[in-house]
């Protein structure tokens, strides 16, 4: 039996949110009661994370079980390392940085960080002494094999652009170009569903465009001069070729006699009476 | 809140960055499409801030930094260029730009990036 630090957390059990104590191992968590569960690091074969909780995948096809584990950041951050460095997924040591560019704009302090890669299921991983950070696959917005100057050599780099919260960053990943290649091609293949073949007519670009910098629907009609009707075919298009989704329906309505008469008389000066 | 110069060639990126810009309760001065107006129109408004694109016919966007610091070292530029572009930055920043934003933006992005450099 190895030793095992036990912290307060609280698990999803019989779909509710129990308190219960887990013991973070070297190779290994122990949930528990009710659960009362040992999990090796190496049967883990996903990680997500949302806000304050993690969900801990283990065993393939059939077998394959969730544990939902909340506690606070501090707790979370030793598990998270733990498993990433430990679990069973395709590892790599790499430099990578993480954002270097958000929503356009470049992040004056981004740096190299020195840290392990690990590819999962439904994201990948940046490890690194001080960062964790995930890429969820399904907010992959783009990949690109480049180059990019790093302290006056002209280095092979992957290019990541992702969401996080509805923005959009930019990461870069550095390690042996064969290695890169390899991620390259995994991350390619991973998100090969969201990616498209065909182009935009030059209007629905403008629009996606417009959307992608915060434009609202009544911008967007004065900018390009589009009717609502026309903004709204549009709008259709993106979303039924999976670009858009409906964020909330705003009513446009104009005053009923009663509605005008009120307003109207609410202007009147007191004295006019 | 600043006066801002924008200068991009395309009038769609001028559009957008000056509906971006007046959002966050900039004043847009003015708007030159190429690097060569730009600067005529620098010397005659003395904006607090420049957005400037880089890839412009006539003169560039990094000459026409170099020529707006040449008369004017207290300049704020922000330089503003596509994607795939990068390798400009550090011959930008060299040049004396403020701040870089790579196409496509968003709008908080760079409002906080605007803001970030007029307070500079």
């Amino acid at each position: 039996m190895t030793m095992m630090k036990s912290v307060p957390v609280k698990v999803e059990h019989d779909g509710r949110w129990v308190s219960t104590t887990m013991g973070i191992g070297k190779d290994r968590i122990r949930i528990g009661a009710p659960l009362d569960r040992e999990i090796l690091y190496k049967s883990m074969v996903d990680l997500e994370e949302r806000k304050n909780q993690v969900t801990i995948t283990t065993g393939s096809d059939e077998a394959v079980e969730t544990f939902r584990i909340a506690s606070v950041e501090k707790v979370l951050s030793v598990l998270k390392k733990f498993i990433i460095t430990q679990c069973s997924a395709y590892r790599l040591n790499a430099f990578f940085m993480s954002p270097a560019i958000r929503g356009g704009v470049l992040v004056k302090d981004a740096r190299w960080e020195k840290g392990a890669i690990a590819v999962m299921k439904t994201g990948i991983w940046f490890v690194s002494q001080e960062n964790q950070v995930c890429i969820s696959l399904g907010d992959v917005a783009g990949i690109e094999f480049t180059r990019r100057e790093i302290q006056g050599k002209d280095l092979d780099v992957v290019k990541i652009d992702h969401l996080i919260e509805n923005e959009v960053v930019t990461s870069f990943v550095l390690c042996p170009k064969t290695t890169l290649q390899v991620l390259y091609n995994f991350l390619k293949e991973a998100t090969q569903n969201s990616a498209y073949e065909g182009e935009l007519d030059p209007l629905t670009g403008q629009v996606a465009m417009l959307v992608y910098s915060g434009m609202d629907s009544s911008n967007i009609e004065n900018m390009l001069q589009l009717s609502h009707k026309d903004l709204d075919a549009i709008y259709e298009y993106l979303i039924n070729a999976g670009f858009a989704e409906v964020l909330y329906v705003r009513r446009e309505i104009q005053l009923t006699a009663k509605g005008v008469r009120y307003i109207s008389d609410s202007m009147k000066s007191p004295t006019s009476e | 809140m600043g006066r801002i110069l924008i200068v991009d060639d395309t009038m769609f990126m001028r559009t957008l960055l000056k509906n971006i810009l007046f959002s966050g309760g900039h004043d847009i001065v003015g708007e030159a499409a190429d690097g060569a107006e730009a600067l005529a129109k620098y010397q005659v408004l003395k904006p607090d801030l420049v957005t400037m694109d880089i890839v412009m016919p006539k003169v560039n966007g990094i000459e026409a930094l170099k020529a707006i610091k040449a008369a004017d070292p207290a300049a704020k530029v922000i330089m503003c260029t596509a994607v795939g572009q990068e390798q400009m930055v550090k011959l930008a920043i060299k040049s004396g730009a403020k701040g870089y934003i790579v196409k496509p933006f968003q709008a908080p992005k760079v409002l906080e990036e605007v803001k970030n450099v007029l307070s500079a």
